[in-house]
């Protein structure tokens, strides 16, 4: 047996292990996710994993090349709000620029809510006497005083974790250099994030907020990966650990706590991660992967084969301009609870059952009808066959729950149930269609991937709502993350700011900033990656009033020919066009911050993708559903399906950890790997098959 | 269809209008060319059907929104015939326009022949013409000073733009650049709401989606008189009182008598001061909007803000007076004031009513716009101050934000980087910082205004103009709490003596190096000051977020 590559994805729930050998088989463990102490389930599903290989977890961790992980550390500290006691050094006068959050706020008719509490209270945000002039030279020198004061004002505040974000520190890092050094000596024991390493670009909320969020979970992160990586190693690891970051690239575990902040979406990203490579399996480059759980719903995009990134994202309210994967989350879910508003409008969430007491059909006390109440009552689930049987859901309760609100709404126990499947669908496909507008992206011209164990009774209708004619339905969604990472690149990308006018860069210009970047990026994977590396370029640039800056792509541009000031204004033009239906060929360029990441490619692996069961001979049966009128609806075992066969909607697909739902004229094939590979009737937006 | 139409098709339906009304402000969000909209956002969408009633809106700047049926009242008015691919565009208030720069535009959306609604878009343009830039004149005395009068006119007919119009308007401007960026992203944004309409009407059929819309209305309505059923009953008077007209005449007064009976409430503004000869009038459509307003923030905030919703609520108020002034009278400025006060009278008036829902005033606005040359590349360039914005109303809720904004766009303005701006402005932002002590005492405290220290690194002379309130007057205190501070800004000239700006001055001189030393005032405090927890005090304390001589601000500087 050839060497292995390990992923571990850890959910709320449960961590997925796969482990690949060099020829591409794969072998799967779950074990409960421990959320005190992570790495407690790390080892016990690694260790379930070594058994099911027929192993010791020595042994192979011994033959182990790379361990690829998606965790959720920083995530949940954010969340849960349990990140280190952080201080914040600012240039003096400006040491608000975190609580005043450029002057917005939220929900613009609710007056009578405090605002929120910043990471870093006033008490603890110190001024320092420096200040730099947009074009990064000093005006003021860093006074020793001030900076002398501040330190011993941090020791005594009692600060674990400290961030460093000085005015124009992106044209110019040396203050804030010397301060984390004058930080490092007087409190060596303190994690220390500056700005300019954070990220090193113009619009001070930004660069602050994220700097503050790396300080918050900048020491949680680095306690877990370095105790795993520890125990990894005195439990035999011989190769090395890898940390999927934010924006889907992976990064060693130094690079990974040294950025915390570029982990908050670890977990996530290994679902994209999974999604990616569903794509490139099926042959489809766009994808719209669709994860609907009990409280949420998360949406990304796969186009052209590739993840969508942002930097316009935050988590729990704090703002986070790190580049990472375009994960929108929509509060709706199978928990979602219908109710009437004081206006006898019906309604479905964002309020959910949660997992206590949960829809009334769980039996735990709940009395609102939840969206599982609804499609229980509709007949999509089988009360006594749910979760595999394990949990069978009360039916009386559900339909007790749906008539309380059909009396009030004036209408049967069907339709009202039918409403709110209805309702949920469409909350879905709007966050869809905003999504995907935000990102100059047609829906219709992609495939719907459906994963998280609400998504199969919804996804046909949510991609009904946006005419989209394909969704794809894996069997085995759950281990597709700890699968999908395996397949990520060791990414590092380094961005500077030159704002200024794009006309003003010619061709030398337009290299000479990017080969700096490019060689301080390929400098710094090379010292944890020795195959080959690969550049890939871009430019945030704008028309010169606007303030959001788009970013373009410039793979594509020819950089050696003569004539690439022209190519990438080109590039830029067509970019706006393409997102906003525009260009204005005649106006202003502004270019404001360029970007080179070195990305390394790590060998990929075999073809072979987590499939269904073996074929196993099962009855197919058939209940009555409701889809516009009662039906005898036929009822497929999922692991009784046969690659290759067709089934024709409507029909029912179960798993044990799924239901999946088609409608009339729908048509679901079953593919090799046993996924379910679903066209929609009718579908205007077809795509050539 | 006679029947009513089912309750889960019209959940749909409102839930599909909502959704457009936000896609077509994310859409003006993103294709916007001046720093005012896609930065600011100074701009707000609609739904109205034909008669020209609110049917949706996406949260933008509340001050607009009411104002809208008003302009499509006008828009109806004009035109008798208006076809697919019509765009019509108005800034007019004697034609349902709010004030000069906030240019309206409106598509047409046809279902089955028949037209039934419109698609509206509202932006505050940079500059709209008149004898000072940016619009905001504090000399004018007629309303031909403050720009170009749009009525309604047709920009596209038939689908054809009719560009000549569109050179004369983007002439008249000082940034015919800008001008033409913001109209393309404008008319993109009412286009974008249209399509999506007729895919509505393609789905359900126009008959459906207009008994909805009715329905959609009645349930706004129930929902709202259900609130309002629940507030003391009387008659309650409510009194605000702006600085100044910038003419001299100090102390106008707002005042608002509202007769609470059931479910109904009615806004009586006659007994407001005679009208001033500056911009600090109100137009008709604007003082309708700052009642809608006040009513809004009153009721909950998930209430869907559309005709419906409003159906309780009458506004009475006299032509000639402040709050309505006649035709011809020059307006800018009154989507801040007295918008803020007629916000102020009612909200006032309704404490007395409903005590647990009122809120204390947010901060008063006071702009300066500065026009001059940049060293650096030689170009002229006309600033905005969005900074130092002032400190948020404190309410039952609690404490009030800091450095948010006004009453007439509570935190929905973004002031932006302070890089950015210096990069792109000869500007250099010494302090910028909450100012302490400026927050309203009280049970709940007042959020606090801002500290900007702002040198200017021209060359040659700038000029500024200034345009506001709210120097001698702070945000009021409420039930018991006191007002925050009021603003205090100054100039000081590079080696002469410092000088107050008044809140309406034009043309002020600004030389290298003269130092703007701006105080924007603070939220009014909400209850008694004697009942606020000692560990929020001691909080303030350690926070550095009041002066160490007094607890909060006592209205008094």
């Amino acid at each position: 047996m050839g060497p292995l590559r390990i992923g571990i994805d850890v959910g709320g729930t449960f961590t997925d292990l796969v482990a690949v050998d060099d020829d591409g088989r794969a072998i799967f463990a779950k074990s409960p996710s421990t959320p005190a102490d992570q790495s407690l389930g790390v080892m016990a599903g690694l260790s379930d994993l070594a058994a099911r290989l027929g192993a010791t977890l020595p042994a192979m961790l011994a033959r182990t090349g790379r361990i690829v992980h998606g965790t959720t550390v920083a995530t949940n500290a954010l969340l849960e709000r349990k990140g280190a006691r952080v201080a914040l050094l600012t240039t003096q006068g400006h040491r608000d620029v975190l609580e005043m959050r450029e002057g917005l706020k939220g929900d613009r008719y609710d007056l009578r809510s405090p605002p929120p509490r910043p990471l870093v209270p006033r008490q603890r945000r110190f001024g320092i006497r420096e200040r730099l002039r947009p074009d990064g030279s000093v005006l003021t020198p860093l006074d020793a005083a001030s900076l002398e004061a501040a330190v011993a004002a941090v020791a005594t505040s009692g600060a674990e974790s400290v961030a460093v974000c000085y005015l124009h520190a992106y044209r110019n890092p040396a203050h804030e250099i010397a301060t984390v050094e004058a930080l490092r000596r007087a409190l060596p024991d303190v994690f220390v994030s500056r700005s300019s390493d954070v990220l090193p670009q113009i619009k001070e909320y930004e660069r602050v907020s994220t700097t503050v969020v790396n300080a918050y979970v900048g020491p949680a992160v680095r306690l877990y990966l370095t105790n795993l990586e520890r125990r990894l190693s005195e439990a035999g690891l011989a190769g090395s650990l890898f940390i999927i970051l934010s924006h889907g690239g992976m990064a060693p575990v130094e690079e990974a706590w040294r950025l915390a902040a570029a982990t908050v979406l670890s977990g996530p990203a290994g679902g994209i991660a999974g999604a990616r490579r569903c794509a490139q399996l099926l042959g489809i480059p766009d994808l719209v992967p669709f994860d609907m759980g009990g409280t949420s719903t998360d949406i990304s995009l796969i186009a052209g084969g590739a993840a969508a990134l942002s930097a316009e994202r935050g988590l729990a309210g704090e703002r986070i301009a790190l580049r990472s994967l375009d994960i929108a989350s929509i509060a709706a879910g199978g928990g979602s609870v219908a109710w009437i508003d004081s206006g006898g409008t019906l309604r479905v969430g964002p309020e959910s059952a949660g997992a206590v007491p949960g829809p009334a059909c769980y039996g735990r006390g709940g009395e609102a009808a939840a969206v599982t109440d609804a499609n229980l009552v509709l007949g999509y689930l089988d009360a006594a066959r749910f979760a595999g049987g394990r949990h069978p859901l009360d039916r009386p309760a559900a339909e007790a729950a749906i008539d309380r609100l059909g009396e009030r709404l004036g209408l049967g126990r069907d339709a009202t149930a039918a409403g709110i499947h209805r309702l949920i669908n469409l909350k879905m496909a709007d966050g869809i269609r905003l999504m995907t507008l935000r990102r100059g992206v047609d829906p219709r011209r992609s495939a719907l991937l459906s994963f998280g164990g609400a998504a199969g009774l919804h996804a046909v209708e949510v991609a009904r709502e946006l005419e989209i004619a394909r969704v794809i339905v894996p069997t085995v969604a759950s281990v597709l993350s700890a699968w999908g990472m395996l397949a990520s690149d060791l990414r590092y990308e380094v961005s500077r700011t030159h704002i200024g006018e794009a006309g003003a860069l010619d061709d030398a210009r337009l290299r000479a900033i990017f080969a700096g970047l490019e060689a301080a990026a390929a400098a710094r994977l090379g010292s944890w990656f020795d195959g080959p590396i690969r550049i890939e370029r871009s430019a945030e640039m704008r028309y010169g009033e606007q303030i959001f800056e788009i970013d373009v792509p410039l793979d594509d541009v020819a950089w050696e020919a003569p004539g690439l000031s022209g190519r990438v204004h080109e590039a830029f033009h067509r970019r706006h066009e393409a997102l906003y239906t525009y260009a204005s060929r005649d106006q202003e360029v502004v270019f404001v911050n360029a970007r080179a990441a070195a990305v390394g490619a790590v060998a990929p692996h075999g073809e072979a993708a987590p499939a269904g069961s073996p074929v196993r001979a099962g009855a197919g049966s058939r209940r009555r559903a409701f889809l516009g009128s009662w039906r005898e609806v036929p009822v497929h075992p999922v692991e009784a399906l046969s690659p290759g066969a067709v089934h024709e909607g409507p029909a029912i697909f179960e798993a044990d950890t799924t239901t999946v739902l088609i409608g009339e004229g729908d048509r679901a094939r079953v593919n090799a790997l046993g996924w379910l590979d679903i066209r929609l009737r009718d579908a205007p937006g077809a795509p050539p098959a | 269809m006679n029947a009513a139409i089912d309750p889960i098709t019209r959940s749909v339906i409102q839930h599909r209008l909502g959704a457009i009304a936000v896609e077509m402000g994310e859409s003006m969000l993103r294709t916007s060319y001046s720093q005012i909209l896609n930065s600011s956002r100074d701009f707000s969408v609609a739904i109205c059907d034909v008669q020209a009633r609110l049917v949706a809106q996406a949260d933008h700047i509340p001050v607009h929104v009411g104002a809208l049926p008003w302009a499509v009242r006008a828009v109806e008015a004009r035109f008798a015939e208006v076809a697919p691919g019509d765009v019509v565009l108005l800034n007019d208030p004697d034609h349902g326009g709010s004030h000069l720069p906030d240019l309206t535009v409106f598509v047409p959306v046809f279902g089955g022949g028949t037209r039934r609604f419109w698609t509206v878009v509202r932006a505050h343009q940079s500059d709209i013409g008149g004898s000072t830039h940016g619009a905001y004149n504090p000399r004018a005395t007629e309303i031909w000073q403050e720009g170009l009068r749009i009525p309604p006119l047709k920009l596209y007919e038939a689908g054809r733009l009719r560009d000549d119009l569109l050179d004369m308007l983007a002439l008249n401007t000082r940034n015919g650049r800008d001008f033409r960026g913001d109209l393309a992203a404008t008319v993109g944004a009412a286009h974008l709401g249209e399509r999506r309409m007729r895919a509505l009407f393609g789905e359900f059929g126009g008959p459906v989606v207009a008994e909805a819309v009715e329905e959609i209305f009645a349930a706004a309505e129930q929902q709202t008189r259900a609130i309002v059923s629940t507030w003391a009953d009387g008659v309650f008077r409510g009194e605000a009182v702006l600085d100044d007209d910038g003419h001299g005449r100090e102390d106008i007064r707002i005042v608002a008598t509202v007769t609470k009976r059931g479910s109904d409430v009615e806004v009586d503004l006659s007994a407001s001061d005679p009208q001033t000869t500056s911009f600090v009038n109100s137009s008709h459509a604007n003082m309708q909007a700052a009642v809608v307003m006040a009513f809004a923030y009153l009721i909950d905030p998930d209430i869907p803000k559309n005709a419906g919703a409003l159906r309780p609520l009458t506004v009475v108020a006299r032509p000639g007076t402040i709050v309505w002034a006649e035709s011809g009278r020059p307006v800018t400025l009154c989507t801040s004031h007295p918008s803020n006060e007629i916000v102020e009278a009612v909200v006032k008036a309704l404490a007395q009513s409903c005590p647990d829902r009122a809120m204390a005033g947010w901060g008063r606005r006071f702009r300066i716009s500065l026009q001059g040359e940049d060293p650096r590349n030689g170009r002229r360039f006309i600033w905005h101050l969005f900074h130092a914005r002032p400190g948020g109303g404190a309410s039952p809720g609690g404490d009030g934000w800091s450095s948010i904004g006004e009453w007439h766009s509570v935190g929905g303005l973004k002031f932006g980087s302070v890089e950015v701006a210096e990069v792109r402005f000869p500007l250099h932002f010494r302090t910028h910082e909450f100012l302490p002590g400026t927050g309203g005492d009280g049970r709940h405290r007042g959020g606090v205004g801002v500290a900007l220290d702002l040198v200017v690194e021209t060359d040659g002379p700038a000029l500024a103009n200034t345009a506001g309130d709210g120097a001698r007057h702070g945000a009021c205190g409420l039930l018991g709490g006191k007002d925050g501070a009021p603003h205090d800004y100054r100039l000081v000239p590079a080696g002469r003596p410092e000088r107050t700006l008044r809140t309406k001055e034009a043309g002020i001189e600004v030389g290298p190096g003269d130092l703007f030393r701006i105080r924007s005032g603070g939220g009014g405090g909400w209850g008694p000051p004697e009942e606020r927890a000692p560990e929020a005090r001691a909080r303030d304390r350690l926070e550095g977020l009041v002066a160490d001589d007094a607890p909060a601000a006592d209205g008094a500087r």
